[in-house]
C-alpha cells in the first residue's frame, strides 16, 4: 500500500540543517497495524506527517497504492489524502464551535457529497460509535475519552484506506486508552490500515508490526529485513 | 447554497462567542457605514433621483445652467437656458419632436403669493406659487390626488382662474379639507378656485428647500404679478422641459431648435445691431436629460456633497483598516483551527471563502446597524445643510436606493477588510500550527498590520488638516467684515405687489410703515429697500455713464442695484464718504439721482475723475444723463460673501427713470424692512405682524429674521460641510489611535517572553516603555512622513470651498501633524506601560 523509498526531511535554521528523517526505505501492506516508536526527537511525528501528506518539503520517493505522490503537486496530494487518509491527533483538535455531529460531518464538508447523502454517513457513524445521544453537544462538555472518540469517528468516517493515529491516547487515563486502543483493533480488523505513534508498550502490543525510529534513522523494524532497510 | 448557510451558521456563532470583538467591529462598521448612507441619501436625493413623475428617462430639458431668474439682453455665453414666454411658443410650436415641451417659471421666490381663503375669515398666509403652462401636468404624465390638473384651456387669456394646491401645503396648511377642492381662494387680492390637488410624492420640477404651493397657468400671471413677465419678449423667465417623442435623436433635434432660436432671436432689437447680428449666430441651447427636472439645487450643492463622499469614503476605509486588523489578530489566534481543517481535507479557496463569509456577515451586521446611524446622521445633516426649509422633498428614512447602497458598501467593506487576513490565515503550515496551538509560529501578519496602522495615520492627517482648513475658511467667512452693522437689527421681508398696492399708492404705504415702525416700542430706526444685503438676492444692470460710447457685448458694464429709503443706509451701517445719502426729498417727481459705492467709482471712474454730478443711465448711451451721482457710499457686502465687491448704485424707493427704467415698475415695490431696536425687544415679531396687519390685513409677513440670523443662514452650506469634516477627521483620528493601540497592545503581548528576559537582564521600566513606545511612534511617524504629501495633494479638491485660503496653512497643517503625534502617544503609552509592568518571572515561565 505504502512504499518509501529514501526518503529524506531536513529543516533550515540559519546555516545549520538539522536532519528528521534520514534516508528511509519502508513498505506497508495493506491491512497491517504498525506501531511507530521511538526517543523524542527521532522523527515519529514528521513521518506521520509525510505519510498524511500534510508536510511536502521531503525528498525521496513515496508511492500510495502505486501513485507516485512525490511527482504530485500541493493540490493533487491534498486531494489524494482527503480521499484515502483519515487522522486522529494527541489532543483530539476538535473544533469547538462545532457540536460533534458538525465536527464528525466536516471532512465530508470538503467533498462534492451530496446533503442528504452527507446526513445519512454521520447518522451511520453516530451510531457505530455509540454517540447518537452526544450529537448536539460541544467537545468542551465531553470527557476526554468521548472527545477521542469524536475524533475517530471524523477520521474514519469518508472510510479512508489509511488511519494515522499521533500518539492518540497521550492524553488519557488507562480506561480510556485501552477502549480507544480496542476501537482501533476493530477498525484494523474489519480492513483498514492502521500507522500509530506511541510511547505506550501497552499500545503497542495491540498492533501487528512495529518499527523504531532513532534520530531520524529506521533503527528496527519487526517485520524483518525485507520490509524495510534497517540501519545497524 | 447548503455550504454557504453552514459558513453563515459557525460565522455568527463565532461572533457571538466574542462579543468585544464583535461589538467593537460593529460599531466601528455602523459608524463608517453609516456615515457614507447619509451622505448617500442626500447625493441621491439631490443629485441622482429622479422627478417622481412618469417615465423619467424620456424628459428633455431645453437648457444646461441654471441662470435665474428674470434675464434681459443677451445671455451669458450665448447659451439660452431661460426663454421670454413669447420664445418658448415659438420654440413648442416648431419642435414636434416633442410630445409635450412644457413651461415653469424660472425664480419660484417666497412670498410670491399672498393667499387667503374666502370663508371663515381666514387670515392671509405668505406662500408660494409657480406660473407654468397649461399642458405642464400633461408632460410630467401626472394624474391629480383630488380633482384636476391645469390643461391647456384654463391657460387662455380670459378664462377662469384657476390654481392646483400642493398635496403638501393642503395637508399642512389644510389639514386635508377636502372643500379646498372647488373652493375659492383669494390670490394676491385675486379670486382663484382651487380646481386640484397634486399627487402626494409630487414636489414640482425641481428639488427645493422650499417647493411651490400653488400651481397656476401663465395666462394669468400679468393679473397676479406686477412685474407682467408673459407680455415682456426682451424679457427671460421661463425655463422650458418636455417629453420626447420615442425614438428621437438628439443632436439633430438640438440642431433644429438652435435654428428655431436664432429664426426668433432675429425679430428682437438686441440682435439686430451690427454687434448683435455677431452674436446670433453664437446663441444656442444645449439638449440636457430631463429625468431629475430643473438642476439648480445639484449645481449649488454638488461640490459640497461629492467633498464629504470622498470624506465619509475615507472615514470608512480606516474603519476597514481597523477592522481588518482585527480580525487579522483573530486569525492568527484561529491558527490551529484553520490547520486541523486543512488537515481534514479543507482546500485553501474553500478556507478563505469560509473567513470571507465571516468577514461579510460581520459588515452586514455593522451594516444594519449602520442604518440607524445614517438615519440619524440624515436628520442631521438636513438640519445642518437647510435649517428654516419647510417642505424639503428629501426624507431622513432610508429609501430603497439607500438600503441597496448600504448593503452593497457592507459586502465590499466586509470583502475589503477580510481578504488580506483571510489570505495570510490561509497559508499556514498545518504540520506547524499542530505540532502546539500554543507555539507561536512565524507570523507574516505583522507587516501587513504595520502597514495598516500607518495608512489609518495617513489617512487620518489627511481628514484634520481639511477639517482645519475648512474650519479655518468658515471662521474667516463668517467674521469678515462685511461693513455692516448687524446687532439690534431684524430684516422684515413684506410683499405689497402681493396685497394688490398700484405703484401711485405706494408712497402713501411707505409713509406709514415707516411711521407706525418707528413708533413702535424699542425701535430706534426703520429703513426700506428691495432687498437686503446677504439675503441671496440680487439686481443687476449695464450702466452707460454720460460722454462715453454705448457700451458693446463684451464691455463689463454690469454693477448692482437697489433702491432704498432715507434711514435705509445708516440702519445697515453704511457710511456715506463723499456728498450725500438718499433723503426724504428725493421723491417720484424730484430729479433722478443716485448714491453709488466706492468700487463703483474705481471701476467706472478709474481715472480719479470726481465721481459727484456725473450721469448715467441704464439703457445705453439714450438714456446716460437721466440719472445724477450725488453720494458715495462705503462698500458693503451684498451679493455674494465670497467674491469679490461689485460696483453698486442706489436709487430712492420710487423715483422711476422714464428711458432707463421703461415700463418696468415692479422695482418700486420695497421687498424688505429693516428694523434697528433698542437692544433685544420681547415679542417683536408678533408686534410687526399686528402692525403689518392693522396697515392692510393683505400686507402679510413673508419671513422675519435677525439680520445676523440672515447672514449666518448664507454660510449653511460651509458650516454643514466644515462640522461634517471636523467630525469626520476626529473619528478618522479615534478609530486610528484604537487601531495603534491594538496593534501596540497585540505586539506587547506576543513579545512578552522577550521584554521577561530583557527586565531580567537589567532593563528598568523606562527602557521598555521607551522600547515600546519608539515602534508605536516609528509608525505614526511613517504615516505622517506619507499623509503630509498627500494633504498637500487632497487639498486641491478643496479649494472651490475654501475662502481667503491656497491651500496651503502651515498652522492648520503643524495642527493636525501635532494632534496626531500626540494622539500616537496616548495610544503606545498604555501599552508600554503595561510591558514595563511585566513579571519577568512569569513572562520566562511561559516560554
Amino acid at each position: 500500500m505504502i512504499e518509501l523509498k529514501n526518503l529524506e526531511r531536513s529543516y533550515k535554521t540559519g546555516h545549520t540543517e538539522t536532519w528528521v528523517l534520514r534516508r528511509i526505505n519502508l513498505t506497508i501492506r495493506e491491512g497491517e497495524f504498525v506501531t511507530v516508536m521511538g526517543p523524542s526527537g527521532a522523527g515519529k511525528s514528521s513521518l506521520l506527517n509525510v505519510l498524511a501528506m500534510l508536510d511536502d518539503q521531503w525528498k525521496g520517493e513515496f508511492f500510495f497504492h502505486g501513485e507516485a505522490v512525490h511527482a504530485m503537486n500541493r493540490k493533487q496530494r491534498a486531494d489524494l489524502a482527503r480521499r484515502r487518509v483519515g487522522m486522529v491527533f494527541q489532543s483530539y483538535h476538535l473544533l469547538d464551535d462545532l457540536t460533534v455531529a458538525e465536527n464528525i460531518d466536516l471532512p465530508l464538508s470538503y467533498k462534492d457529497i451530496p446533503k442528504s447523502e452527507r446526513q445519512a454517513l454521520v447518522a451511520d457513524t453516530l451510531d457505530r460509535f455509540n454517540i447518537v445521544g452526544k450529537k448536539d453537544l460541544f467537545p468542551s462538555q465531553l470527557s476526554g475519552g468521548q472527545q477521542q472518540l469524536v475524533g475517530i469517528a471524523r477520521a474514519v468516517i469518508h472510510k479512508p484506506d489509511l488511519l494515522l493515529a499521533d500518539e492518540p491516547t497521550g492524553n488519557l487515563h488507562s480506561e480510556q486508552a485501552k477502549e480507544i486502543m480496542e476501537l482501533f483493533r476493530r477498525l484494523n480488523e474489519q480492513g483498514t490500515t492502521v500507522v500509530q505513534v506511541t510511547h505506550s508498550e501497552v499500545n503497542a502490543e495491540y498492533g501487528t508490526r512495529t518499527i523504531e525510529l532513532r534520530d531520524g534513522w529506521l533503527y528496527r523494524d519487526t517485520a524483518g529485513p525485507e520490509a524495510a532497510e534497517v540501519r545497524a | 447554497m447548503y455550504q454557504f448557510m453552514q459558513d453563515v451558521r459557525f460565522a455568527l456563532r463565532q461572533l457571538r462567542k466574542t462579543p468585544g470583538f464583535t461589538l467593537t467591529a460593529v460599531i466601528t462598521l455602523a459608524l463608517g457605514i453609516g456615515a457614507n448612507a447619509a451622505i448617500f441619501t442626500l447625493v441621491h436625493a439631490v443629485l441622482l433621483k429622479n422627478l417622481p413623475v412618469s417615465d423619467p428617462k424620456t424628459l428633455v430639458r431645453v437648457g444646461d445652467v441654471d441662470e435665474c431668474c428674470v434675464e434681459g439682453g443677451s445671455l451669458e455665453n450665448d447659451d439660452y437656458s431661460i426663454f421670454s414666454y413669447d420664445l418658448y411658443k415659438h420654440l413648442r410650436d416648431n419642435a414636434p419632436e416633442f410630445e409635450q415641451l412644457g413651461a415653469m417659471q424660472a425664480g419660484i421666490n417666497g412670498g410670491s403669493i399672498t393667499a387667503r381663503r374666502e370663508m371663515n375669515n381666514d387670515l392671509p398666509r405668505s406662500s408660494r406659487g409657480e406660473f407654468v403652462s397649461g399642458n405642464y401636468f400633461q408632460t410630467f404624465g401626472l394624474m391629480p390626488f383630488a380633482g384636476r390638473m391645469i390643461a391647456s384651456p384654463d391657460d387662455v387669456e380670459g378664462a377662469p382662474m384657476v390654481a392646483v394646491l400642493s398635496y403638501a401645503a393642503w395637508q399642512r396648511d389644510y389639514a386635508l379639507d377636502p372643500s379646498v377642492v372647488g373652493g375659492t381662494f383669494v390670490l394676491n387680492t385675486h379670486p382663484v378656485t382651487i380646481i386640484g390637488i397634486t399627487p402626494p410624492s409630487f414636489y414640482g420640477d425641481r428639488m427645493d428647500d422650499t417647493p411651490p404651493d400653488f400651481f397656476l397657468p401663465m395666462a394669468i400671471e400679468p393679473v397676479l404679478d406686477t412685474a407682467a413677465l408673459l407680455h415682456r419678449p426682451e424679457l427671460n423667465w421661463v425655463y422650458v422641459l418636455g417629453r420626447v417623442k420615442p425614438g428621437t435623436a438628439l443632436g439633430p433635434l438640438q440642431a433644429k431648435m438652435n435654428g428655431s432660436l436664432r429664426q426668433w432671436l432675429a425679430t428682437q432689437k438686441t440682435y439686430q445691431t451690427e454687434d448683435g447680428k455677431k452674436t446670433l449666430t453664437r446663441t444656442h441651447v444645449i439638449l440636457t436629460p430631463g429625468g431629475v427636472g430643473i438642476a439648480r439645487m445639484q449645481g449649488e450643492y454638488r461640490s459640497g456633497l461629492q467633498l464629504l463622499m470622498g470624506i465619509s469614503a475615507l472615514v470608512l476605509l480606516i474603519a476597514c483598516a481597523n477592522i481588518a486588523n482585527l480580525v487579522l489578530v483573530r486569525g492568527m489566534a484561529r491558527r490551529a483551527e484553520t490547520s486541523i481543517r486543512m488537515a481534514l481535507g479543507a482546500q485553501r479557496r474553500r478556507l478563505i471563502r469560509q473567513m470571507l463569509t465571516e468577514s461579510v456577515v460581520l459588515a452586514c451586521l455593522g451594516g444594519l446597524a449602520g442604518l440607524v446611524v445614517a438615519y440619524a446622521g440624515t436628520r442631521m445633516l438636513l438640519a445642518l445643510a437647510f435649517p428654516e426649509a419647510m417642505g424639503l422633498p428629501i426624507h431622513a428614512s432610508p429609501s430603497p436606493a439607500v438600503l441597496g447602497f448600504a448593503f452593497g458598501l457592507s459586502l465590499v467593506t466586509g470583502l475589503g477588510f477580510g481578504i488580506a487576513p483571510a489570505w495570510i490565515t490561509s497559508h499556514s503550515d498545518p504540520a506547524e500550527a499542530l505540532r502546539g496551538s500554543n507555539r507561536s509560529t512565524r507570523d507574516g501578519s505583522s507587516l501587513l498590520q504595520r502597514s495598516l496602522v500607518v495608512m489609518q495615520a495617513a489617512l487620518s492627517l489627511v481628514l484634520l488638516v481639511g477639517a482645519g482648513l475648512l474650519t479655518r475658511s468658515l471662521n474667516r467667512l463668517e467674521h469678515k467684515d462685511f461693513g455692516l452693522q448687524t446687532e439690534n437689527r431684524v430684516v422684515v421681508h413684506i410683499n405689497p405687489q402681493n396685497a394688490g398696492y398700484k405703484p401711485e399708492q405706494l408712497q402713501a404705504l411707505y409713509d406709514q410703515i415707516e411711521q407706525r415702525f418707528a413708533s413702535l416700542p424699542g425701535v430706534e430706526r426703520v429703513g426700506l429697500s428691495m432687498y437686503t444685503p446677504l439675503e441671496g438676492d440680487n439686481w443687476g444692470e449695464g450702466v452707460a455713464v454720460q460722454g462715453r460710447p454705448e457700451p458693446g457685448p463684451n464691455d463689463k458694464v454690469g454693477a448692482s442695484w437697489t433702491r432704498v429709503s432715507p434711514e435705509f443706509f445708516e440702519t445697515i451701517g453704511q457710511r456715506v464718504v463723499r456728498g450725500r445719502g438718499i433723503t426724504a426729498q428725493d421723491t417720484a417727481t424730484s430729479p433722478l439721482v443716485a448714491v453709488v459705492n466706492e468700487t463703483f467709482v474705481k471701476h467706472f471712474f478709474p481715472k480719479g475723475e470726481d465721481p459727484i454730478g456725473m450721469r448715467f443711465g441704464l439703457d445705453g448711451v439714450k438714456s446716460s444723463n437721466e440719472i445724477e451721482i450725488v453720494g458715495v457710499v462705503s462698500d458693503v457686502e451684498y451679493v455674494n460673501a465670497k467674491k469679490e465687491m461689485r460696483p453698486m448704485y442706489f436709487r430712492p424707493l420710487l423715483q422711476h427713470a422714464p428711458i432707463s427704467d421703461g415700463v418696468e415698475v415692479w422695482s418700486l415695490y420695497a421687498r424688505a424692512m429693516m428694523l434697528q431696536t433698542k437692544g433685544s425687544v420681547d415679542g417683536l415679531e408678533s408686534q410687526v405682524r399686528r402692525t403689518l396687519a392693522n396697515i392692510d390685513p393683505n400686507l402679510t409677513v413673508v419671513d422675519y429674521n435677525t439680520f445676523d440670523g440672515q447672514i449666518h443662514g448664507q454660510f449653511n452650506q460651509e458650516r454643514m460641510i466644515a462640522r461634517l469634516t471636523l467630525m469626520f477627521g476626529v473619528l478618522a483620528l479615534a478609530l486610528a489611535s484604537v487601531g495603534l493601540y491594538g496593534v501596540t497592545a497585540y505586539t506587547v503581548a506576543r513579545r512578552t517572553p522577550e521584554i521577561g528576559i530583557r527586565m531580567a537582564l537589567g532593563a528598568g521600566r523606562g527602557s521598555v516603555v521607551s522600547m515600546v513606545l519608539r515602534e508605536a511612534m516609528l509608525q505614526a511617524g511613517v504615516g505622517l512622513a506619507i499623509g503630509v504629501p498627500v494633504a498637500l495633494l487632497c487639498v486641491r479638491f478643496l479649494k472651490t470651498q475654501l475662502y481667503g485660503s491656497s491651500g496651503l496653512d502651515v498652522p492648520v497643517l503643524a495642527g493636525a501633524m501635532v494632534t496626531l503625534a500626540a494622539s500616537a502617544c496616548v495610544a503606545g503609552l498604555i501599552p508600554a506601560r503595561r510591558a514595563a509592568s511585566t513579571d519577568p518571572v512569569k513572562a520566562l515561565r511561559t516560554e
